[in-house]
């Protein structure tokens, strides 16, 4: 449904994104993700045809979206990171000013009007100028201006940003309905957001596309084989137990409440296969070492964690390919 | 088409949605009526409206970059523009219904002043010579088409409203200086190309009654012009 390939934007000297490429099909919730200015926007402004990529290719519901824009643009619906309309404009004249302008037939608009009215939960406040309005329900018309003529895509530029918790809580699931039956890409920088509404996400950084991936597969590439464990005992007793069992392995410890420490311990990256399961050697270990254990499990990765490794890899090597 | 009247329909209802047009609006009727009665309806001044046109096109040189000033800029200003410009529309489309909107209310404006012309003939004997009360109309509605398109440029070119108005108001009065006063000056090769580029001689024609046709195509062709500028500097954001 969206496929972008090898996209560049340059802003003067600064190249803002370099070579992004990806490929949403049909159906799918995709979260694009991203510190701040990583160049999320910058990509969907280009996606949207407000801004042209120097370099690349658009294709929006399989139409070139840089030599067919107006063409492209009927296919998707979008929400600006601000979520602007015209605040002396009442809910129900904006949406219909916007139903026109996305070219909805004029026999249509009513109707039209009124169903994304009552999808966004916007018919108690159709009436009231939009000034008027708190910022959730300001979001709110802004997606439901999006909806308006039934887009198979719909692009949405960090949808709860400025929200309190409970319009987020909201925004969230009415991100995750519209989802059921559309071709969603969301962009933030809360992981939380693209968590709970996305299945698949895009993590984008200094302009490139730096992992693409379900949530899961992202966690599952980013496993150390490591695990945590708590155990009481000396810290040199500890060390020496947890080194014989699986030498080379790197280690962090923190001092918890009455002698017992947190430990992390990770396999070193090059060393072979174990036949035996790390836990099992490191318990091993520790009760030859009179050490009690209170907790061993193996250590999970979380999104959180894979986002600030692959930034953080990105960092390290800021001319790498994506 | 649709489209595009969508567009002007917006604009010229956003002008009575902000204190801007009403304003605008009231100045307007207050100071043409203020001329009306104090300069053609005075005791034995001939039937005309004359000096209400005269007037009235100096007054355009302010009132209409205070229309146009907003189209554009305060889009840019709110971000509502993200919205038009993912839009299926093109920029011409935009560009055309967001002066359409701008010319409709400049419209709206003049035409209350029809019953200046109304009551000239009432209270006139003899009456008023048709010709030039149309002809003079007519100046004021191709005068404002060319102050409203240079307008609605100024406004594609920045986000600040003020900068548009000034941008807008000063490029017509320097557009005077240097085609009324810089010729006197200057050798009379150069002095009549300038002169050639002058509204405000083609302005004092109808004024006279002469409706040239030469005069009509000046005006039209310079207002499509500055508006397919306006439609360049649009799609030139895309690239910025």
């Amino acid at each position: 449904m969206i496929e972008v390939s090898d996209l560049h934007r340059w802003f003067g000297a600064v190249h803002a994104v370099r070579g992004a490429g990806f490929s949403i099909p049909a159906g799918q919730a995709v979260g694009l993700l991203g510190p701040n200015g990583a160049g999320k926007t910058t990509t969907l402004r280009m996606l949207t045809g407000i801004l042209r990529p120097q370099r690349g290719s658009i294709r929006i519901a399989d139409v070139d979206a840089l030599t067919h824009a107006v063409q492209a643009r009927r296919h998707f619906g979008y929400l600006p990171e601000s979520a602007p309309s015209y605040p002396e404009m009442a809910v129900r004249s904006f949406l219909r000013y916007r139903a026109g302008v996305q070219g909805v037939a004029a026999r249509r608009r009513k109707n039209r009007v009124q169903a994304v009215l009552a999808e966004c939960q916007l018919t108690d406040v159709a009436r009231r100028r939009i000034g008027q309005l708190s910022k959730g329900y300001r979001q709110r018309v802004a997606l439901a201006s999006a909806l308006l003529h039934d887009p198979k895509v719909l692009i949405l530029d960090e949808p709860t940003n400025g929200l309190d918790p409970t319009q987020i809580r909201e925004a969230r699931s009415l991100i995750g309905d519209l989802a059921q039956n559309r071709t969603v890409l969301v962009s933030s920088h809360i992981l939380p957001e693209i968590e709970r509404t996305c299945q698949r996400v895009i993590i984008i950084g200094a302009g490139r596309v730096l992992a693409d991936g379900t949530p899961d597969e992202l966690c599952r590439s980013a496993d150390t084989g490591g695990c945590i464990a708590e155990i009481k005992g000396h810290l040199a007793a500890i060390e020496f137990a947890i080194k014989q069992a699986l030498p080379g392995c790197s280690l962090e410890t923190a001092p918890l409440e009455e002698g017992w420490w947190r430990c992390a311990i990770r396999p070193a990256p090059q060393s072979e296969p174990e036949a035996t399961n790390p836990q099992e050697l490191i318990g091993i270990a520790l009760a030859s070492a009179k050490c009690p254990i209170r907790l061993l499990r193996p250590e999970t990765t979380g999104l959180e964690e894979v986002f600030v490794r692959v930034l953080d890899e990105a960092a390290r090597n800021p001319g790498g390919e994506a | 088409m649709t489209t595009t009247l969508t567009i002007a329909r917006r604009e010229l209802s956003s002008l009575f949605r902000t204190p801007v047009g009403w304003i605008v609006l009231a100045l307007f009727l207050f100071l043409t009526g203020t001329v009306f009665v104090f300069g053609a309806l005075a005791p034995g001044q001939p039937a005309t409206l004359r000096p209400l046109f005269g007037t009235t096109t100096l007054m355009l040189v302010l009132v209409a970059p205070a229309i146009s000033m907003r189209l554009f800029s305060e889009e840019f200003r709110t971000g509502t523009y993200e919205l038009l410009a993912s839009s299926p529309v093109t920029s011409a489309q935009i560009v055309l219904g967001k002066y359409l909107g701008a010319l409709a209310f400049l419209i709206l404006m003049l035409l209350p002043t029809l019953i200046h012309a109304g009551t000239l003939a009432l209270v006139s004997d003899p009456s008023p010579d048709p010709g030039p009360i149309a002809a003079g109309y007519l100046s004021l509605f191709l005068f404002g088409c060319l102050c409203l398109s240079l307008g609605t440029l100024a406004s594609t070119l920045t986000d600040s409203q003020t900068l548009a108005f000034l941008g807008t108001m000063l490029t017509l009065i320097c557009w005077v200086l240097i085609t009324n006063i810089a010729p006197q000056h200057v050798g009379p090769e150069i002095g009549s190309k300038l002169a050639a580029a002058s509204y405000s001689i083609r302005i004092d024609d109808f004024a006279r009654g002469t409706i040239d046709t030469r005069h009509v195509v000046f005006f039209l062709s310079i207002s499509a012009g500055l508006l397919t500028f306006a439609t360049s500097a649009l799609e030139a954001r895309r690239w910025r």
